[in-house]
């Protein structure tokens, strides 16, 4: 069957901001979807929050609204679009929930939209679980025994039935959270009164326990003839109990027999036709009893999904493409294989390698959290990588992680905690395999660690045959190396700087060995047949086998280097910037070759570079595909701190680096060097100094006076950041600090208190400067950038310091030397620009800047560094007035970490973002908050609770909520402020107080808006319990004043919205300027 | 495995090609004709399949006997590959079925089998090259005498392998029930009786006969149809079998004498022996298909089945007659290269006119190459697929052509048209 002739508009909605559970694979498989749709001639109208998406340039799409995902704002735009069909399963769970929205309310029949793909029976069959349950049984399927509950009383009854332990899950929230799994009565009233408050339909599963169980999941395509497919099989190495999310998991299932595999497999095509998915692709996953293979269906999820991204990425098998096509009337049998150019597409990928996916978790930012791996989602990114073995494949994924690590220990970072190491081999954590790898030196056996982990004994002997390999090597010098023990460490998957550190000697010396001995990989090709047919694509992996597949081309290659794993402080948005120098520099004509190991990006698939290479970003595994390609340049400045760290050791290495050399990011990473430069520039900057122990600090300290900045070298979004605001803290500080960053000094700032932060991205070609944008923060100076929301154009600064900003910017650019992008960020305070630091490279806010600005910044950057100038690049002139303001709003996972505080600091923390346009400030960052809480309170009752340094400047604030009409509340201290300035106020106790207090009238849902400044350095004050308990309950709440005054305005543009203004009418990027780099 | 615990072995290609590695089985020298397999699962399955009688197997799924040897999911007792060649072999597997160690089962029947070869690089050979003949030695190192060796083996072509792996004397297949249990309901009462010609059948064929409610009578290929008559059947099924169909003279012969008699079914091997005894023909294939993801459009139902499949020789469609326009969507010629996906763009089951049988219809093509997959006689109760329903090692869609079977004994003649969905969960528990 042919495309559908009755369809022409299309909407797609995407997944908003990157949250945990929730990542740039909806921006892969969006992007996937838009660009096949467009190309069979539909007009396809995109919504998406995330400006640092590649979904959402314009070009993707014929209508691009980066506006909120909300019933209210998807109603109006389908009101304005008039699409014919919703395409609904392609952005996640927040995707296919608005969906659901919008078929409730009736908006879709009303304005006769179809939904195509998926329908809402469906998605509620696959969703509910007792829907789905009652479905399994009438197809002879069996669930885990299981209950709803929707009181605490109705999970006590069910335990009793049931017995413990018991898994808990929430209906309808994203990647498993306010789940848990509970092994008592107590646990399980916790986690059963916090899901309950989590499940927007308050009611939460309780499940029959199968913990242990091995688990797998199962990608599944099928067409509108019946005709279904399995793309990929996943065994998650973490047994049952271990959220899927942050397991490691191996793709294709490998300790299945035939039999067990192909009943998972009619199970899986029975499931979907059962359900009714009527097209496209779908997950099912699965659990087995690894005693007697009792197999039971855990859940399956009507839509594409991180796995299914996984899948993809781990078969070359485009699952978000063909669901898109699926969804307007082919079948599998009309489409080709991509990969090969040859085959059909309605088959099943025979795949003749191994993939490893490991999580890649930030538990360091969130301290006083549960470390320990539940069924609730947790990771914050994720790496693939794949080899022709397992143990390959695991050891590339683990030195792919960006933590330091370059393989399964033997690296020499291993440190393990003596006291609770016998725990720690059994407690899933991040560190499991380590304690596991440890415990296999010391001569535990295969069995006892499958005792205490529940893995599977499979796994474990491939990590004991790893453990031998490395052990032999151990006490080894390189002399003893020959050219079979070498090729055997190397088959293994151990990397060259295991080896060196194994041997006593320096990476470079092992690279120089092996090829001496001649001991030099291979690049193998993905082709999703197994070497059955001859494949078209340039998709690699190395390996070190025979023979080399890689095709010789005669175009000048240029190749990017991608940003790794998402963690927080490095996300999607270097993707983006990878992902258009690829786009910029293949339009120049050069052949392009990627570079990176995250399956979740639009960067790892296939069609985006000419050549992809699925390797860790590694200065051996890069230096390995440099070897093959010889490219004529490597862009190292695109893909955040992981290619940026290469930099130095490439250039040494005789690479050469586009853009802005290694030189030039040391003069600015430098800080004597740096501050240098600025005296002579006659710049300002904070005054500052470094130390490299307690007694070098305090020297610093009083030079310079509290507040202090602190923070080590080289870090990546402000980790170990701090503001100390006396000794006591700095103390306590530095003793900390040597654990993050031994090589490097701690540096001292002084901190600029109330200071107004501005983030500039700009480009330079070595002469000219071109002013990407001026982002005026909200928050004042103190709050990482990447936390702070920020508004382009700036709206508070004074025509001179836009001025100064500006020169600084252009003779800093010249003066470093850079050749692409810089971001510089000031601090403004009395009207003195203060240079805070500059950063010769893409920064986080590039996508963003340019979203604003329609001046697409990271394809300018890609043909600068190819060498052309600016003045070429056809660009409007900088400091043209916007006649639109765009507001970013950064968005926190505190909700999947119980236990850490709220407080936004100098340490990032958060882990997306979204953008808001409108014709002002206030309705910009209206639209902005829209796009993270789904709702602005517009009435009900405030709690404010503010520092007393906040006191007198709160009183605004608090003026303007009263007039908005919230009754306000406060406990006594800033109820006096407010009660001497005539403004209404209820008094309530403190949390510490007598009841009924604060926390209590929070817990009845009382609050709708809460504003608390934090006092300093507090830790378990009452302020952080109250923080804490606004996340619980989903209340919209401010931490800084900055921040509260803002949420005052943006709700009074709600308030008129609501009653006719129409201000929050949504804006296509199509609407407003935009230029082509 | 310890360093000096290895034994070295070469694979040595007729074209000269080496391939060194280490020996991971029996000791000794095998020669055969090589071939790859794609299946990601189900290792056991194929190397204890009879089809490989003379074939010596690579793998390409790079790590293989990762959940063992579990002695029930032989499809035969003796092996009757020749040699086996992998990338990299699990000593110590995982799984509760699991009996042994692949390593330690290869030894114990006797299997000479090569690890730590790069099976990419010998697959694609095979793909560019074609099939061909090929030695694994684990104790000659002599490369000019190796080759010598290689280039003395007899091509499988013209060669009758099947007498090789068939059984002796007739037997009664004895169900296996209780290992399947975990997995399988129970089978049904045995409603029909089938004669099975044994040309190397795999036991899951034998399986899921029995187990669509059939109790069968195993007899050797070379048993005459006058014998077979003699049992009198519900119905006849010829089996798989390796090698050249065209020396299997016998067989063919039988099902020609069949035809029209009884209900007759064949897969693979006595799909290939129903066309030739229709009078049709058979061709080799570059480097046949061996795998568990090949693409067959069902013609009747324009449904695509993923099946297994294990065949180095192919029946040709337009052997077997000349086309009925009327029945065949207006066509009168045979597609010139023989790509019969010329009738899935067209969605037609053509039908030929056949002079001993009356009119042949295509069921189904092969997705891939445009081979042909499978064929029912239209005047008699007779049909036939290329692939193999029973999977074992793959996938399981086309497990309704057994109970397809045993609607062609109760006389439907709906007997083919089964919704392959509403088939899919039917024996699993």
């Amino acid at each position: 069957m042919p495309k559908r002739s009755d369809i022409k508009r299309i909407l797609v909605i995407g997944s908003g901001p990157i949250v945990i559970g929730q990542a740039c694979e909806f921006d892969y498989s969006g992007a996937q979807a838009c660009k096949v749709l467009m190309a069979d001639g539909f007009e396809v109208i995109l919504v998406n929050s995330n400006p640092a998406t590649i979904m959402t340039d314009p070009q993707m799409a014929t209508r691009t609204y980066v506006e909120p995902i909300t019933l209210a704002s998807l109603t109006r735009i389908i009101k304005r679009e008039h699409p014919d069909a919703l395409l609904p399963t392609l952005g996640g769970q927040t995707g296919l929930n608005c969906a659901v929205d919008l078929a409730r309310s009736g908006v879709l029949d009303a304005w006769g939209v179809e939904m195509i793909g998926c329908d809402l029976e469906v998605i509620e069959r696959g969703e509910d679980r007792r829907l789905f349950a009652e479905a399994m049984a009438e197809i002879g399927l069996e669930c885990a025994r299981s209950g709803y509950a929707y009181t605490v009383a109705d999970a006590e009854q069910l335990a009793r039935e049931l017995g413990f332990p018991l898994v808990v899950r929430p209906s309808y929230t994203l990647g498993g959270a306010g789940g848990g799994i509970a092994y008592t009565m107590a646990e399980l009233r916790e986690i059963t009164a916090q899901g309950l408050d989590l499940s927007p339909a308050g009611e939460i599963l309780i499940e029959e326990s199968v913990l242990g169980w091995k688990e797998f999941e199962m990608e599944v395509m099928r067409d509108r003839k019946g005709n279904g497919i399995i793309v990929c099989s996943i065994e998650n190495l973490d047994p049952m109990g271990v959220h899927t999310g942050d397991s490691i998991t191996v793709a294709p299932a490998l300790t299945l027999s035939d039999s067990e595999y192909q009943r998972m497999r009619v199970a899986s095509l029975a499931i979907l036709e059962k359900i009714g998915v009527e097209t496209g692709g779908s997950n099912v996953q699965f659990a087995v009893n690894p005693v007697n293979g009792r197999m039971i269906v855990i859940e399956m999820n009507p839509r594409v999904s991180r796995s299914s991204a996984l899948a993809s990425k781990a078969t070359g098998f485009p699952i978000a493409k063909f669901a898109a096509k699926l969804a307007v009337g082919y079948t599998l049998d009309e489409m080709l294989n991509d990969i090969t150019g040859a085959t059909p597409a309605c088959f099943e990928p025979s795949i003749d390698y191994v993939v490893v996916k490991v999580p890649r978790f930030a538990f360091e930012k969130f301290k006083g959290t549960d470390t320990t791996l539940t069924t609730r989602m947790k990771a914050v990114g994720e790496v693939m990588a794949i080899g022709r073995t397992f143990e390959e494949a695991f050891a590339k994924a683990l030195r792919s992680l960006e933590n330091g690590r370059a393989g399964l220990g033997a690296d020499g970072r291993d440190d393990f905690d003596e006291q609770r190491f016998k725990q720690l081999v059994s407690l899933p954590t991040e560190h499991r395999v380590f304690y596991m790898a440890e415990a296999l030196r010391r001569s535990w056996s295969v069995a006892d660690i499958a005792e205490a982990t529940g893995i599977d004994p499979w796994f474990i002997h491939r990590m004991a045959h790893m453990v031998a390999v490395e052990q032999s090597l151990y006490s080894l010098s390189l002399a003893d190396l020959d050219t079979d023990t070498l090729r055997e460490a190397k088959r293994t998957g151990i990397s060259d700087a295991q080896i060196a550190w194994l041997c006593s000697a320096e990476e470079t010396e092992v690279r120089a060995l092996r090829k001496e001995l001649g001991v030099l990989p291979v690049f193998k090709m993905v082709d999703t047949c197994a070497a059955e047919f001859a494949s078209e694509t340039n998709y690699y992996y190395k390996t070190y086998d025979e023979q080399d597949e890689v095709r010789p081309c005669d175009r000048p290659k240029v190749m990017i280097l991608g940003a790794g794993p998402n963690r927080i402080g490095q996300g999607i948005e270097f993707d983006y910037c990878c992902v258009h120098a690829s786009y910029a520099l293949a339009a120049q004509g050069y052949e392009t070759i990627m570079v990176n190991c995250n399956p979740e990006t639009v960067s790892t698939d296939y069609d985006t570079s000419d050549r992809l290479y699925f390797e860790p970003l590694t200065f051996e595994d890069v230096m390995d595909i440099v070897d093959v390609e010889q490219p004529m340049g490597v862009v190292v400045t695109l893909g955040g701190q992981t290619p940026l760290k290469l930099a130095w050791a490439l250039e040494d290495a005789g690479v050469p680096i586009m853009g802005t050399k290694p030189e030039a990011i040391d003069l600015a990473e430098d800080r004597e060097r740096f501050a240098h430069l600025l005296d002579e520039m006659g710049i300002a900057y904070p005054a500052a100094g470094t130390a490299e122990s307690l007694e070098e600090a305090q020297e610093v300290a009083e030079t310079l006076g509290f507040p202090l900045l602190v923070r080590p070298s080289y870090v990546l979004g402000g980790r170990g950041m701090v503001i100390a605001y006396n000794n006591r803290y700095l103390e306590q500080y530095m003793q900390e600090a040597t654990k993050i960053s031994p090589d490097h000094p701690v540096y001292l700032d002084h901190f600029l208190e109330s200071a107004i932060e501005v983030d500039v991205d700009a480009l330079c070609d070595g002469e000219d400067v071109y002013i990407g944008g001026l982002l005026e923060h909200i928050e004042e100076a103190g709050i990482h950038s990447g936390d702070s929301s920020c508004c382009t154009p700036p709206f508070t600064l004074s025509e001179a310091v836009d001025r100064q900003i500006r020169d600084y910017t252009c003779r800093l650019a010249r003066a470093i030397g850079v050749r692409g992008l810089v971001n510089i960020q000031y601090a403004v305070k009395e009207a003195t620009v203060y240079v805070i630091e500059v950063n010769p490279r893409a920064s986080r806010t590039v996508p963003f800047t340019s979203k604003a600005t329609g001046v697409p910044l990271a394809k300018c950057a890609a043909r600068i560094m190819a060498g052309q100038r600016i003045a070429a690049l056809g660009l409007p002139p900088d400091d043209r007035i916007l006649d639109h303001f765009a507001a970013k709003e950064a968005v926190m996972p505190f909700g999947r970490f119980p236990g850490s505080d709220t407080l936004l600091g100098p340490e990032m923390k958060s882990t997306g973002e979204v953008m808001g346009i409108g014709r002002s400030f206030p309705i910009a960052y209206a639209k902005a908050e829209l796009s993270i809480d789904y709702s602005l309170p517009t009435e009900g009752t405030a709690f404010i609770s503010v520092a007393d340094k906040d006191k007198r400047a709160f009183v605004s604030v608090a003026n303007h909520l009263h007039h908005l009409g919230f009754s306000l509340i406060s406990t006594s201290g800033t109820a006096r402020v407010l009660e001497a300035e005539g403004i209404p106020v209820r008094r309530v106790h403190k949390v510490s107080e007598a009841r009924p207090n604060i926390a209590d009238e929070i817990a009845n849902g009382g609050v709708s808006l809460m504003v608390n400044t934090p006092l300093g350095q507090e830790t378990r004050s009452d302020g952080f319990h109250l923080r804490t308990a606004a996340v619980r309950h989903g209340i919209c709440y401010a931490t800084t004043l900055a921040g509260a005054n803002a949420m005052a305005r943006a709700i009074e543009v709600a308030q008129r919205d609501q009653t006719g203004s129409d201000e929050l009418a949504p804006i296509a990027l199509q609407d407003l300027e935009q230029w082509d780099g | 495995m310890t360093p000096a615990a290895k034994r070295s072995a070469i694979l040595l290609l007729e074209d000269g090609s080496v391939f060194t590695g280490i020996a991971c089985g029996a000791s000794g020298e095998v020669r055969g004709e090589l071939c790859f397999n794609t299946s990601l699962v189900g290792y056991l399955e194929v190397l204890s399949d009879p089809s490989y009688a003379g074939q010596i197997i690579t793998m390409t799924y790079p790590q293989i006997g990762n959940y063992g040897v579990a002695r029930a999911d032989l499809q035969r007792d003796r092996l009757a590959l020749r040699g086996l060649v992998l990338r990299a072999i699990c000593e110590t597997p995982s799984n509760f079925r699991s009996d042994l160690s692949l390593p330690d089962f290869l030894v114990e029947q006797d299997v000479v089998a090569i690890s730590e070869v790069d099976t990419r690089r010998l697959t694609r050979h095979i793909r560019d090259h074609g099939a061909m003949s090929a030695i694994i030695s684990t104790t000659d190192s002599d490369l000019d005498s190796l080759l010598q060796k290689v280039r003395a083996t007899p091509d499988i072509t013209g060669i009758n392998l099947v007498r090789e792996v068939s059984v002796a004397e007739p037997i009664l297949y004895a169900p296996d029930d209780r290992a399947w249990d975990f997995l399988l309901k129970p089978a049904p009462p045995s409603r029909y009786h089938v004669v099975a010609y044994d040309c190397g059948a795999k036991r899951s064929i034998l399986r899921n006969l029995h187990r669509a409610g059939c109790r069968v009578s195993v007899v050797p290929w070379d048993t005459p149809a006058t014998e077979v008559l003699a049992y009198k059947p519900d119905g006849v099924f010829f089996s798989n079998g390796p090698g050249d169909p065209e020396p299997v003279h016998q067989t063919a012969q039988a099902a020609r004498e069949l035809f029209g008699k009884l209900p007759l079914f064949g897969i693979c091997l006595g799909h290939q022996m129903i066309a030739l005894g229709a009078g049709g023909r058979t061709e080799k294939l570059k480097f046949g298909h061996h795998g568990g993801n090949q693409p067959v459009m069902n013609l009747r139902t324009h449904k695509v089945e993923i099946t297994a499949q294990n065949h180095g020789f192919g029946a040709l469609f337009a052997s077997l007659g000349e086309l009925i326009p009327a029945e065949s969507d207006g066509v009168r010629e045979h597609v010139a290269d023989g790509d019969l996906r010329e009738w899935v763009q067209r969605g037609t089951a053509p039908v030929v006119n056949n002079r001993r049988v009356g009119r042949i219809q295509l069921t189904h093509v092969n997705l891939n190459d445009g081979t042909c997959e499978g064929l029912a006689f239209l005047d008699q109760p007779v049909f036939s697929v290329q692939y193999h329903p029973e999977a074992s090692p793959g996938p399981t869609d086309s497990h309704y052509l057994f109970t397809a079977f045993t609607r062609l004994m109760d006389g439907r003649a709906d007997f083919l048209d089964i919704d392959v969905s509403a088939d899919r969960l039917a024996e699993w528990r």
